[in-house]
C-alpha cells in the first residue's frame, strides 16, 4: 500500500487524536510475509513501551524527550507502517495531541528541525507528513516559530547546520502548503524569502537548494506570494533559476533533481519573459513512448520530454505510460533518482489512482509494482518481500512482463527477483509501465529510446519505443496551467446530462418523474439525486435521442460507447 | 491529469461567471480538482467580519462522491475540529450528485450562521456550546477576531 497521508481526507480518522485508545487498539493490517509482520509487531511495540514508561513516570503530558524519540523515528516508522490507507501509526497520534498547544506545536517543528536525519531517503517525506496532520496553528505560533529559527545561512558547513537548514527548508514548505492563504502570507516575511532565495545559490549543498526552489514554489501556491517572490527572483541582477535549470543533466543526482525543479518552475510558475518554454525545445526525435499527461494524478510532474516523474506533494502520485501492451515479451528500465517509496510496475487502465487515500500502482488487482525503498512487491495492496538491499540514487531497476510465460520479473541492476504472477489471475492483457511516488521522489523512464543498461538476457524481448507511433502533438507536454485554460474555454452543450455533462440527458427516474440524466450516470444512482426516492425505473425519453453533435464526439470518445446500447435496447 | 470531466469545467465555468455572495472560490490553476475557497463570515454569526479559508478537492469519482473540504484557518464551532474538518450531512451520506460545489459551499455558509451541537465533530467546543452558549459565542468572536481578521 502506497504512504500517503493526505490532507483530509482523512475523514475516517476522525477520532483519531485520542490517543490513548488508539494506541491499544491499533493493529496494522495482517500481511501475508510472516517477517515483515514481526517487525512491524517490533516497531509498535517499542512506541507502546515508550509511552507506558511515560505514563507510569507520572500524570503528565507527552515529554519533551518522548516527543523528540518519537520524531526521530518517524522516517523509519514510514518504512515499516503499512497500514496508511486507513489510519495513522500510534507515535504520529500522540505527535498530533502533542502539538495541540502552542507550545507543543512550535516544539514538535523544532525537533523535527533538529533530529529528522538527512540520509534517511525518508526524512523529507516524515516532516512533510508529520506537518500535514498536525492540529492548524495559529497565525502567532507560526511566526513566533519564524522568528526563533534565526534564518542566517552564511554557515552550513558543519553537517549538523546541513540538517537542520535542510529540515528548515522542508518545513517552511510543507507549511507554506498546509496554510495556503492569509497565514502562508504571513509566513513569508521579507527575512523568510530572503533566506529562501539566498539558498539558491550554486554555492550551496544541493539539498539546500531543492528544498529551497520547493519551498518557494509551495509558497506560490498562494498568489500573493508568488507575485511578491516573482518580482524579487525578477529584481535580482541574475535569475538564480535560469542558472539552476542547466544542472538538470548534472551527473549528479542531487543537482539533477534541482535542474529538475527549476525547470519546472520557470515553465509552471516563475515564468520568465524570454526564456521559450522547455516543451518548445524538446529533441523528439525516436521518443515514441512517454508518460501519459493524460493519465495521470493531479500532482504529479513530468519533465517536458515525458521521461522523468517528480512528486513533491504530499500525496501518492500516480502515472501510466502511453503504449500498451497486449502480448509477447516487454522490457523497461527506470533510473532510481531518490532513493525513497516507489512504487514502480505495470498496470492496466482499470488500476485507479487514488493519490489522496495512498492508493496508487501495486495496490489494487489490476496492478503489480516494486518498491525497492521497502524492497516489496505490491499487489492487491499486499507487500511481498525480497531481501536484496534497499535501492539507492543510480541504481536501474528492470521491468520485465511476460505475456507468452504470464510471469513479470524486477531486477535491480541486473540481479533479478524470483517470478511474480499474481496480477495475470486479473488481467492477460491491456498493461501500461506505470509508478507511483512518494513526496520528494524522483526517477527516469527509459522505454527504449537509449540503450538499456541491464537488458535480461536469453529472452527475446520487445521495447516499448520501437513499437508506438504517436504524432507530433501527442508526443508534446504542455504546462498544465495552459491546457486548464483551454479547457476552462471549451463549451458545453445545453442538452447534457446534470450529473456527468458528458452524454445526452434523456433519461427520467421512475416513480418520480425526475429527468435531466443519462443512462451511464443513472445506473450508477440508487436514489434520485433530486428527490431521494428509491428508484424503481429508468426511462428514455424520446426528445432529446434527436441529434448527435458531430464535434463534440471528438472530444469524448466514450460518448458513442455510452450511449449505443441504450438505443439498441430500445429498437 | 486525467482528462477533466465536463461536470468539473462546467462548475467551474458558472463559479467564475456567476460567484455565490459572500463567497469566493478559485481553481487551483495546475489541478482542477482543488479549489481555493474563501467564506466571509455570516452577519449576525459570532464569525462576522471574519474571513476563513478553506480549501475544497474534487475526488476522482466527483460527483458521484461527495466534495472534501476542509477550513485552513482556525475556527471555533461545534462542527468543525481543531483539524479543519467539518461535520456537515450532506458531505457525507446526505450527498447527491445533484449538489455542486456551490451548495456545498452555501452550506457551510448556512453552517457557521447556524453552528449544530447536536451533531458535533468537535466534542468540547459542542459541549461548551451547550453547557454554556453566551461562553461558547464570546470564544467564537474571540477566535474569529484572532485568526480570521487580517
Amino acid at each position: 500500500m502506497g504512504l500517503c497521508i493526505c490532507r483530509d481526507w482523512i475523514l475516517k480518522k476522525r477520532d483519531s487524536v485520542s490517543s490513548q485508545r488508539d494506541l491499544d487498539n491499533d493493529h496494522p493490517r495482517s500481511t501475508r510475509d510472516p517477517q515483515l509482520e514481526s517487525q512491524l509487531r517490533r516497531s509498535l511495540r517499542i512506541h507502546r513501551n515508550a509511552f507506558r514508561a511515560m505514563r507510569s513516570n507520572a500524570m503528565l503530558p507527552e515529554g519533551d524527550h518522548v516527543i523528540d524519540h518519537l520524531v526521530l523515528d518517524t522516517p523509519n516508522m514510514i518504512r515499516t507502517y503499512l497500514d496508511f490507507g486507513t489510519q495513522l501509526p500510534p507515535s504520529m497520534i500522540r505527535i498530533h495531541a502533542f502539538a495541540e498547544t502552542e507550545r507543543g506545536w512550535i516544539y514538535v517543528i523544532k525537533s523535527m528541525i533538529k533530529n529528522i536525519p538527512i540520509e534517511n531517503p525518508l526524512g523529507s517525506a516524515a516532516i512533510l507528513l508529520l506537518l500535514d496532520e498536525c492540529p492548524i496553528p495559529t497565525k502567532e505560533s507560526v511566526n513566533k516559530l519564524t522568528s526563533r529559527l534565526n534564518l542566517k545561512n552564511s554557515s552550513i558547513k558543519s553537517s549538523k547546520a546541513l540538517i537542520r537548514h535542510r529540515n528548515i527548508c522542508v518545513m517552511l514548505g510543507s507549511l507554506a502548503e498546509r496554510l495556503a492563504g492569509p497565514n502562508s502570507i504571513a509566513i513569508l516575511t521579507p527575512t523568510v524569502l530572503k533566506y529562501l532565495l539566498s539558498n539558491l545559490n550554486t554555492k550551496n549543498n544541493p539539498l539546500i537548494i531543492l528544498f529551497s526552489l520547493i519551498a518557494l514554489e509551495k509558497f506560490a501556491q498562494t498568489s500573493e506570494n508568488k507575485l511578491t517572490i516573482h518580482k524579487r527572483i525578477q529584481s535580482l541582477p541574475e535569475n538564480p533559476l535560469l542558472i539552476l535549470e542547466k544542472w538538470i543533466d548534472d551527473p549528479d543526482y542531487d543537482r539533477q533533481q534541482v535542474g529538475f525543479c527549476a525547470q519546472w518552475s520557470l515553465d509552471n510558475i516563475f515564468i520568465h519573459e524570454d526564456r521559450p518554454f522547455s516543451y518548445e525545445n524538446v529533441d523528439r526525435k525516436n521518443l515514441n513512448v512517454l508518460l501519459n499527461a493524460n493519465d495521470v494524478s493531479e500532482y504529479l510532474k513530468i519533465s517536458p520530454n515525458g521521461l522523468i516523474a517528480r512528486c513533491d506533494s504530499a500525496s501518492f502520485e500516480s502515472v501510466r505510460c502511453t503504449f500498451q501492451v497486449d502480448e509477447g515479451i516487454w522490457y523497461y528500465e527506470v533510473t532510481i533518482i531518490t532513493s525513497g517509496v516507489m512504487q514502480i510496475g505495470f498496470a492496466t487502465k482499470s488500476s485507479r489512482f487514488l493519490n489522496h487515500e495512498g492508493h496508487g500502482i501495486g495496490d489494487d488487482e489490476y496492478s503489480i509494482a516494486y518498491d525497492g525503498c521497502r524492497q516489496l512487491i505490491w499487489h492487491e495492496a499486499h507487500p511481498y518481500q525480497f531481501k536484496h538491499g534497499s535501492w539507492k540514487q543510480g541504481d536501474i531497476l528492470g521491468c520485465l512482463l511476460d505475456l507468452v510465460n504470464l510471469k513479470i520479473i524486477f531486477s535491480l541492476n541486473g540481479v533479478a527477483m524470483p517470478p511474480v504472477n499474481h496480477v495475470f489471475q486479473n488481467a492477460v492483457k491491456g498493461f501500461f509501465a506505470g509508478a507511483s511516488l512518494m513526496s520528494f521522489q524522483e526517477c527516469i523512464f527509459n522505454f527504449g529510446r537509449e540503450p538499456f543498461k541491464y537488458p535480461p538476457s536469453g529472452i527475446n524481448f520487445k521495447c516499448f519505443n520501437d513499437y508506438a507511433n504517436p504524432t507530433e502533438e501527442e508526443k508534446i507536454i504542455y504546462p498544465r496551467f495552459i491546457i486548464l485554460k483551454n479547457l476552462h474555454k471549451s463549451s458545453l452543450r445545453d442538452d447534457c446530462c446534470t450529473l456527468c455533462c458528458e452524454n445526452v440527458a434523456d433519461i427520467m427516474l421512475l416513480p418520480c418523474r425526475h429527468d435531466g440524466f443519462c443512462f451511464k450516470c443513472a445506473n450508477m444512482l440508487e436514489l434520485c439525486p433530486m428527490c431521494r426516492l428509491c428508484i424503481d425505473e429508468r426511462v428514455q425519453q424520446e426528445s432529446a435521442v434527436a441529434e448527435e453533435d458531430d464535434s463534440n464526439e471528438a472530444m469524448n470518445p466514450e460518448h458513442n460507447d455510452t450511449s449505443t446500447p441504450i438505443e439498441q435496447d430500445l429498437h | 491529469m486525467s482528462a477533466l470531466p465536463r461536470r468539473i469545467i462546467k462548475e467551474t465555468q458558472r463559479l467564475m461567471a456567476e460567484p455565490v455572495p459572500g463567497i469566493s472560490a478559485v481553481p487551483d490553476e495546475h489541478n482542477a480538482r482543488y479549489f481555493h475557497v474563501v467564506v466571509a463570515g455570516p452577519e449576525g454569526s459570532p464569525f462576522d467580519g471574519g474571513v476563513f479559508k478553506l480549501e475544497l478537492f474534487l475526488p476522482e469519482e466527483y460527483p458521484m462522491s461527495a466534495p472534501k473540504v476542509r477550513f485552513m484557518t482556525k475556527i471555533y464551532h461545534p462542527n468543525i475540529d481543531k483539524l479543519g474538518r467539518i461535520c456537515l450531512d450532506i458531505l457525507k451520506d446526505k450527498w447527491s450528485p445533484a449538489l455542486q460545489i456551490r451548495t456545498v459551499l452555501l452550506s457551510i455558509q448556512a453552517l457557521l450562521s447556524a453552528p449544530n451541537p447536536d451533531d458535533p465533530l468537535a466534542n468540547d467546543v459542542a459541549e461548551q456550546w451547550k453547557v454554556n452558549e453566551t461562553e461558547a459565542i464570546k470564544t467564537a468572536r474571540d477566535w474569529t477576531r484572532l485568526y480570521a481578521m487580517q
